[in-house]
């Protein structure tokens, strides 16, 4: 079940028994049929949240994204403060790498979990979070299904592979798709620190096999 | 160098060892082997430019991009306007200027100062030369309007994005006693441009 493009920042999703959504909560615009949208507890029991470490992970980071999931059958109407939403399938083949903040919706059955990047990078990862700003956990999803992301002005794909890297401003990287490698790369020169550098003193480096999302424009959401 | 671009909101440039100046910070993404290196004052100025915006606050900050690769340029998520300079005048507000390429001069203009009560810049950018350059729009696609002898053209000052011909700016104060009673149109200042040439105009006005 997919999520279905209404306006460049709305998208509808059908709701069914087994076919649940969860979406980052005050996301629903609009729905029809018997919906009943409850809070995900990431607690013990929740269930959808990765269990214990996810909970945790998440009390830790301020990978605090409250979402809530929607069940019942119907239609429902999902968008976040007018941004755009690019929506992702997942094949199950492949894992998607998004900050909290810029997941809108996904299907329930897809399994989630937050990643603290210090884990994947050691130490590098968890200064690469640090450093971007981008955090230092993220949310990872697989399975097969669909994500609908956020972001500033719409996103554009990227393609890594055959050997070749890509580079990308993080405050531009949305998300990625597949079997990647991501590096912080620090270009920091004598002209940075004294506010003449070109402004792209931090950039992300990402290798291996996959799809980068990343959007116009610098801006966080 | 091929520019093209990619949806709306991105330029897309393709280096062979030549050289682009850009805004600073505008690059979202590339492939390839590119430096960046700070630009200054966008170049070709000299000392007196330099001094000049030192002086007025003139925010055109370019970066320089230089290697061998493709390179994805966006800001905020505006608009990308691409123009083809033949040897003629392009004054611009700087702050939406997005790309330059290696053919251009750049060069920093008194706007007289009006420019400090109306919200435009008090100074703009003047590129002369061969070859393309980006610019950027704010709220979605631009209007280009055309200036001929006959029918000049007053436009919004915080709309303004750039002009391009030979034109000759002016400002156009509207302020009555309805301004003072409250009663304005909102539209106290205004650019008035006669001769030949296109005005860019954003639907959005800077704040």
């Amino acid at each position: 079940m997919a999520f279905t493009k209404v306006t460049g920042k709305v998208v509808s999703a059908e709701v069914r028994p087994g076919g649940e959504v969860l979406a980052r909560r005050g996301a629903m615009l609009a729905y029809t049929g018997q919906v009943r949208f409850s809070p995900v507890g990431a607690g013990p029991g929740g269930g959808y949240g990765g269990g214990m470490a996810g909970a945790l992970g998440r009390a830790m980071a301020g990978e605090a994204v409250a979402m809530m999931v929607a069940q019942g059958s119907g239609t429902v109407h999902y968008g976040y403060h007018g941004h755009h939403v690019t929506v992702v399938d997942l094949d199950g083949g492949s894992t998607l790498t998004v900050e909290a903040d810029r997941l809108l919706a996904h299907d329930a059955h897809l399994s989630s979990s937050v990643v603290f990047l210090g884990q994947q990078g050691g130490l590098r990862g968890a200064v690469r979070g640090a450093v971007t700003g981008q955090g230092l956990f993220t949310t990872q999803l697989s399975g097969r299904g669909s994500v609908a992301l956020l972001s500033h002005g719409g996103t554009f794909p990227l393609q890594v592979g055959g050997g070749h890297q890509i580079v990308v401003d993080p405050q531009a990287f949305v998300a990625s798709v597949g079997d990647l490698r991501v590096d912080v790369a620090a270009n920091v020169s004598w002209r940075d620190a004294v506010g003449r550098g070109s402004g792209e003193a931090v950039q992300l480096k990402v290798s291996g096999q996959g799809t980068v999302y990343v959007q116009a424009s610098e801006e966080k959401l | 160098m091929n520019w093209r671009l990619q949806g709306s909101k991105v330029l897309v440039v393709d280096l062979n060892g030549d050289a682009v100046r850009a805004a600073s910070g505008s690059m979202v993404a590339y492939e390839g082997d590119i430096a960046f290196k700070s630009a200054g004052t966008g170049g070709g100025g000299g000392l007196r430019a330099a001094l000049m915006q030192r002086v007025a606050g003139e925010s055109l900050n370019l970066m320089e991009c230089r290697g061998r690769g493709t390179l994805h340029l966006a800001v905020s998520a505006m608009d990308v306007v691409l123009v083809e300079l033949a040897g003629e005048e392009l004054r611009a507000e700087s702050e939406q200027l997005l790309a330059l390429s290696e053919g251009l001069r750049t060069e920093v203009v008194f706007a007289g100062l009006q420019g400090a009560t109306s919200g435009q810049g008090l100074f703009t950018t003047k590129v002369t030369g061969h070859g393309p350059l980006a610019l950027l729009s704010a709220g979605g696609p631009p209007i280009a309007l055309r200036v001929t002898p006959q029918a000049p053209l007053v436009v919004d000052p915080q709309a303004f994005i750039a002009s391009r011909g030979r034109l000759s700016q002016t400002f156009v104060t509207d302020v009555s006693w309805r301004n003072l009673a409250g009663e304005g149109s909102g539209e106290a200042f205004s650019l008035r441009f006669e001769g030949d040439g296109v005005v860019y105009v954003q639907p959005e006005e800077r704040g």
